[in-house]
């Protein structure tokens, strides 16, 4: 019975966080809902204005028409649910599909970066910091502050000058070779040569903050009394290392992941871009060079709320592993 | 298990400066013994009991040995250290909380050994966990939460549990009940005892001088790294050797103990071990004590000699000479070059006759260096002669005596001056006790002109100005220049007690030094008394009738009867269970109650006991035969009655009263 | 106690280093009109044209000297950079300061925006802004500000918290001291280390940002910036031109980003485990 009542309590302290995502979600759809009547002046001129695009006047109404319909909220709310996100006159197709071929290559791509760095880069740290003074720890910490100094941008760039454009090891542009038939395993074999770079730029971007991140707060565990008292029970320095050490030091890393995203997010988007990488990010740059409007609000909304989710997703994470927090308020 | 440590030295190597820890410490224990190692912050006591586990961190330089149960562990590799850490030998931190993971569960970190250790299963383990803690006395429910859920006291239980679970042959303890409220105080204290009783070698680090005094069979006294004294555990409020230890006791807020915080002059904080050139150039590895004030050219204390000296009651020139060694004294084993407290005064059989009367029959006295004893008895029971005899005032007729362990009438019959310059005596009556036709200044500074210590008066005048302000005079010269009847009895006083410390004596004597005063100025002059002995580390006699006083004051009591020292011992012992009858009836009526009978010394001298006739505890003997001195076991405590109200039977354990908290113990849950 | 900080500061290599090219690249894009020989948005030199000594690192696609461009635009990001650095640390120690003095409602409400805010992703922002708005680098820079105070404001109000107990504070109200004074004299310099931390951090991200951002084309084409010209030279990336258009930019960046990197990671190392016991 007193556990269900702390079930209970326990969600009811959850509330105000909940709460305050689903407001940021709320506020961003308004904001999207209502952004063409912020827009100055007659937004349709303005649009597709500095690109190559011109819209006869049938599909000029149209666009027209779908902004300046006096949609109510929840309307809007029902068609963005339903996947209704609007049509792409520069790319002449609808949103939602242009959203869905673009995404799975950001997944891979932003993900696995992601994935592979904080593994890394966590195991790195503890062994790092179990390692304290160390020669091999010393020039771990410097070369990676050194390498968190170098923004994707430059990292992108200088990679693609050198591997791609001077030895000429990997592919400038795109996630495969077009126009070629392939099967299954070669195919994967070629897409993963076409993401070599772009990944291995977001991995190098990615590592050092979590590496240091992981050594500092490991650094700071270990001078914890309990670990003290873990050496005293004659445990074997990999137990006391992992499931003691790391595993308090694992919780600052997921607080620090989740302010660190939105961060994160920018530079892939610079990444992809970078090497004509087909994910959100290009298609995202491309719909700002032509200025489509209903292309350019989707991804927004799309990337904004799935960053909400995620980062909702941590908090309870966090709550799971640190049960302190469980039982605090 | 057998622990032999022997000559073992531990520094800490910092940036600049090396720490030294421990120095040569040699520790023996055994199963089936508690060992206490008491000593205050900065002793190197942990640093002791993490040396046995092996903890010492990577920047620690040690020397010596180590063996547990012969094999020898020091120098020892992590993984010859982790075959036997937990298994073997156990340790309990300080700090109880923080020696839990705060994201594992209770239970599973009571288990974690046994998975390690054993070859057994989780469910095994986790059942004998749950064993351990039920023992514990810790619900179910409780095990599965986290660290952060419990209580202090249930965190401490846990840990116990914990420390014991491996079922080790050796526990280190440090700080057991430190923090813990009385009844989990008791709880595990007879935990420890338990542990004992099974044979387990249990080494206690503490602070606490009461539980050591109760639980250990031998306590060892650490002084910044090094053994001061090692002796019963029993001994140690009672009866210590060593001055440092007596200190110490004193200084311990204490059930046990009614006489105010003393504290100890001087402090130290920690030992450094460096080298830095000499003034002539060479360069020596040596160590100082860091203190508060240091006073040595280089603003370090003076590197050879006792550690202790600077804070030492009675130290004599040759402890700033000579290092100590650890010597043999009956059951103790005293680091002093005087073989531990000095006797400062010992008065043997002394008698004074005043015609017919007896003022004081043979007496025995034995005063030690630094403490307060408090002589209490009615008028006419020969409290002044005694003191009289003590201060060197009075001759007796009989008897002898030694002062700083020369005969007394010797050193008087040679050099009286010099004696006297070492005994300081403040009378009842101020007023009486000075002159009025000297000023103050006259009367501060009349011991150092009469015994011409001082060259010159501009010597003298510091002097008198320096004592002054030690019992906080004003040191103007107007003040200088007053007459007795100018001050109040309180200031009046003062001056006396500022002229009885003017030659820098070693024993004070005060006769009755409040009792002519208002009540409120008492409490400041006492005080300052107080302060003053533990400052200037003197012995002080103090006489009065006022049991109140003594209670607040003596580190002894003596009873006065009739001419007769009736009862003597530990003052908290002797008020809290008098083992004289009449000493019971003094503090009966010091309590408000009015006796039953009085207890006038108006009856004729009899042979027997002068207490009989009015004792309800009295026999046939009483009257005839006057008792002779016995000395009980307990607490070193001395009575002269036939049919003393307490005695060494068994049962009449003074430390009864803490079993009584062991007994009633923790319920369920 | 400062003086060690200073001590442990000035041997610090990466304060150092940092410190250093720090003042080089502020004094580059500070002077820079001055050192520049050409108007950047001149378009009258023979396009393509490589190093030369008239014109030190060549001239671009649209005719504009390359030198001049990299100088003015290096001002811009580091302008950028400080805006919004010192606009959120203002807003955020308000805010915080704030919270922790008043508590009570205005501590619950200014919280809850700021958590509301944090969950945003401050770049969606910034490009949905940007690319319909058309704002000038101002507005941009105080948009951003306007997303990033809340770390900041959190940081300073937990450690304001913890320092409004101290009884130097409590002696100061006990002498008659108004709210004004004691967070004037007494608050605002105590926590002087996050407000370097802070600002280092928000700095960064903001020249990050600056640079991700114009390379997308979402500033106005008109203002020169490290981004943009990385943004037009890349196309071009196998002429030989590269190496004096492309390169160039992404250097200065690289070495901005760096030296406030590690301004920032020698602030905190310094100062952090004092905040860590405190907070």
């Amino acid at each position: 019975m007193e556990s269900v009542m702390r079930q209970k309590r326990k969600r009811i302290r959850r509330l105000p966080q909940v709460l305050a995502y689903g407001l940021a979600a709320l506020a961003m759809l308004y904001a999207s809902y209502s952004l063409p009547r912020w827009l100055p002046g007659d937004f349709v001129t303005a649009m597709y204005a500095s690109s190559h695009v011109t819209l006869n006047a049938e599909q000029e109404a149209e666009l027209r028409a779908y902004y300046t319909q006096q949609k109510r909220f929840g309307r809007y709310l029902a068609d963005f649910f339903s996947l209704q996100w609007g049509y792409s006159y520069a790319f002449l197709s609808p949103v939602v599909r242009l959203i869905r071929e673009a995404l799975p290559w950001t997944l891979l791509l932003l993900g696995g970066a992601h994935l592979l760095s904080m593994c890394l880069g966590f195991l790195a740290g503890v062994e790092a910091a179990w390692r304290r003074g160390s020669a091999l720890e010393k020039a771990g910490v410097g070369s990676m502050t050194f390498l968190e100094g170098i923004p994707e941008i430059g990292t992108a760039v200088i990679l693609f000058l050198v591997f791609s454009l001077h030895l000429g090891w990997f592919p400038a542009a795109g996630s495969e070779t077009v126009y070629l038939e392939r099967s299954g395993a070669q195919r994967l074999l070629d897409v993963l040569h076409h993401l070599a770079l772009p990944f291995l730029t977001l991995f190098l971007a990615y590592l050092p903050g979590n590496f240091l991140l992981s050594r500092g707060s490991m650094v700071m565990v270990l001078k914890a009394q309990f670990i003290e008292t873990a050496r005293a029970k004659g445990l074997p320095p990999l137990r006391i290392r992992y499931a003691h050490a790391a595993r308090n030091a694992l919780l600052p890393m997921v607080t620090r992941f989740g302010l660190r995203i939105a961060f994160m997010v920018t530079g892939a988007l610079v990444v992809e871009t970078i090497y004509a990488y087909p994910g959100l990010g290009t298609l995202l740059f491309n719909a700002i060079a032509v200025r489509d409007l209903p292309l350019i609000q989707g991804i927004v909304l799309f990337s904004s709320l799935v960053i909400l989710l995620v980062n909702l997703a941590l908090e309870f994470l966090y709550g799971w592993i640190d049960p302190r927090v469980k039982h605090a308020s | 298990m057998n622990v032999a440590m022997d000559h073992w030295s531990v520094i800490y190597r910092e940036k600049e400066h090396a720490l030294l820890a421990l120095d040569q410490v040699g520790l023996h224990l055994f199963p089936g013994r508690i060992t206490a190692l008491v000593g205050e912050s900065g002793s190197g006591k942990t640093t002791l009991g993490k040396s046995l586990m092996g903890l010492l961190p990577g920047s620690a330089e040690t020397k010596g040995r180590i063996r547990l149960d012969g094999q020898e562990m020091a120098g020892a590799d992590e993984a010859a250290w982790n075959k036997i850490r937990w298994s073997k030998i156990a340790m309990l931190f300080q700090n109880g909380p923080a020696n839990l993971n705060p994201v594992h569960r209770v239970l599973d970190q009571v288990a974690e050994p046994l998975l390690q250790h054993a070859l057994v299963s989780r469910a095994e383990a986790t059942a004998e966990a749950e064993k351990a803690l039920f023992r514990m006395k810790l619900s179910p429910d409780q095990i599965r939460r986290f660290p952060h859920e419990l209580s202090g006291g249930e965190i401490q239980r846990a840990l116990l549990a914990m420390t014991l679970i491996l079922e080790p042959p050796m526990v280190i303890l440090d700080e057991p009940t430190a923090a813990l409220d009385a009844m989990t105080k008791g709880f595990v204290s007879r935990i420890i005892l338990e542990a004992r009783d099974q044979g387990k070698t249990i080494l206690l680090i503490t602070h606490d001088l009461d539980l050591a005094g109760k639980m250990a069979d031998e306590a060892v006294v650490l002084y910044l790294g090094q053994v001061m004294e090692t002796l019963p555990g029993k001994d140690l409020l009672v009866n210590p050797y060593h001055p440092y230890t007596l200190a110490l006791g004193r200084s311990y807020p204490s059930m046990e103990m009614h006489r105010d915080l003393g504290g100890i002059r001087g402090d130290a904080f920690y030992r450094i071990a460096h080298r830095h050139p000499e003034r002539n150039g060479a360069v020596r590895p040596h160590t100082h004590v860091i203190g508060a004030e240091t006073a040595h050219e280089d603003g370090h204390l003076h590197p050879k000699g006792c550690l202790f000296q600077s804070r030492c009651t009675q130290s004599i020139p040759v402890c700033l000479e000579k290092g100590v060694p650890l010597m043999e004294a009956g059951h103790h084993r005293v680091r002093c070059l005087r073989g531990g407290i000095a006797v400062q005064l010992e008065l043997q059989q002394v008698e004074k006759r005043y015609g017919n009367l007896t003022a004081l029959g043979p007496t025995d006295l034995r005063l030690r260096a630094g403490e307060t004893f408090c002589l209490v008895g009615e008028t006419g029971s020969g409290k002044t002669t005694l003191a009289m005899i003590a201060a060197g005032i009075l001759h007796p007729d009989q008897g002898h005596r030694r002062f700083e362990g020369r005969d007394m009438d010797h050193w008087i019959r040679e050099s009286y001056r010099t004696l006297a310059g070492k005994i300081g005596v403040i009378y009842q009556n101020p007023a009486d006790a000075v002159s009025h036709r000297f000023s103050v200044f006259d009367i501060v500074a009349e011991p150092l002109k009469i015994q011409k210590r001082y060259p010159d008066k501009e010597s003298i005048r510091r002097r008198v100005l320096e004592v002054l302000s030690d019992v906080r005079l004003p040191t103007e010269t107007a003040f200088l220049q007053r007459y007795p009847h100018e001050l109040n009895m309180g200031a009046l006083q003062r001056v006396c007690i500022a002229r009885a410390l003017v030659s820098g004596p070693t024993l004070l004597v005060a006769d009755e030094p409040t009792s002519s005063l208002d009540p409120s100025v008492q409490a400041k002059v006492l005080k300052r008394i107080l302060d003053l002995q533990i400052e200037k580390g003197l012995t002080l006699l103090f006489i009065t009738h006022d049991l109140g006083v003594a209670r607040k004051i003596g580190d002894r009591l003596g009873v006065l009867l009739a001419g007769k020292l009736v009862e003597a011992g530990p003052t908290a012992q002797v008020m809290r269970r008098p083992a004289h009858p009449y000493t019971a009836l003094l503090i009966e009526s010091a309590r408000g109650q009015i006796p039953a009978a009085s207890a006038g010394t108006n009856a004729p001298p009899v042979t027997g006991c002068p207490f009989a006739p009015t004792c309800h505890c009295a026999g046939k003997d009483c009257l005839t035969r006057f008792p002779e001195t016995t000395r009980m076991e307990k607490d070193r405590r001395l009575v002269r009655c036939h049919y003393p109200l307490h005695s060494d039977s068994p049962g009449a354990d003074p430390g009864a009263s803490g079993s009584d908290e062991m007994k009633t113990g923790l319920g369920a849950g | 106690m400062r003086l060690d900080i200073r001590r442990s500061l000035m041997n610090d290599p990466w304060f150092l280093s940092g410190a250093l090219l720090g003042l080089v690249l502020a004094f580059l894009a500070g002077a820079g009109p001055w050192l520049a020989q050409y108007n950047p948005h001149d378009m009258r030199f023979p396009p393509f044209t490589p190093p030369s000594s008239d014109h030190w690192l060549g001239i671009n696609d649209g005719g504009m000297d390359i030198f001049s461009e990299l100088l003015y635009g290096m001002r811009n990001t580091v302008w950028f950079g400080l805006a919004t650095g010192v606009s959120a640390l203002c807003i955020g120690v308000l805010v915080g300061m704030a919270c922790a003095w008043f508590r009570g409602v205005t501590d619950q409400v200014l919280m809850r925006l700021a958590e509301i805010l944090l969950a945003i992703p401050a770049v969606m922002i910034l490009i949905l802004a940007a690319a319909f708005f058309r704002p000038s680098s101002w507005m941009l820079s105080m948009v951003l500000a306007a997303l990033s105070w809340p770390t900041i404001a959190k940081a300073v109000r937990a450690q304001a918290l913890v320092v409004r107990k101290t009884l130097h504070i409590q002696a100061a109200r006990q002498m008659g001291a108004s709210g004004g004074y004691i967070l004037l004299r007494h608050m605002v310099p105590e926590l002087f280390p996050l407000y370097l931390i802070g600002f280092a951090a928000k700095a960064r991200m903001a020249m990050f940002m600056e640079a991700s951002l114009s390379f997308l084309g979402l500033f106005d084409p008109s203002r020169k910036s490290l981004g943009m010209m990385i943004r037009y030279a890349l196309p071009y990336y196998y002429l030989d031109i590269w190496w004096n258009w492309l390169l160039p930019p992404i250097f200065c960046l690289t070495l901005l980003i760096m030296s406030v990197t590690f301004l920032a990671v020698s602030l905190e190392k310094v100062f952090d485990p004092r905040l860590k016991e405190a907070l």
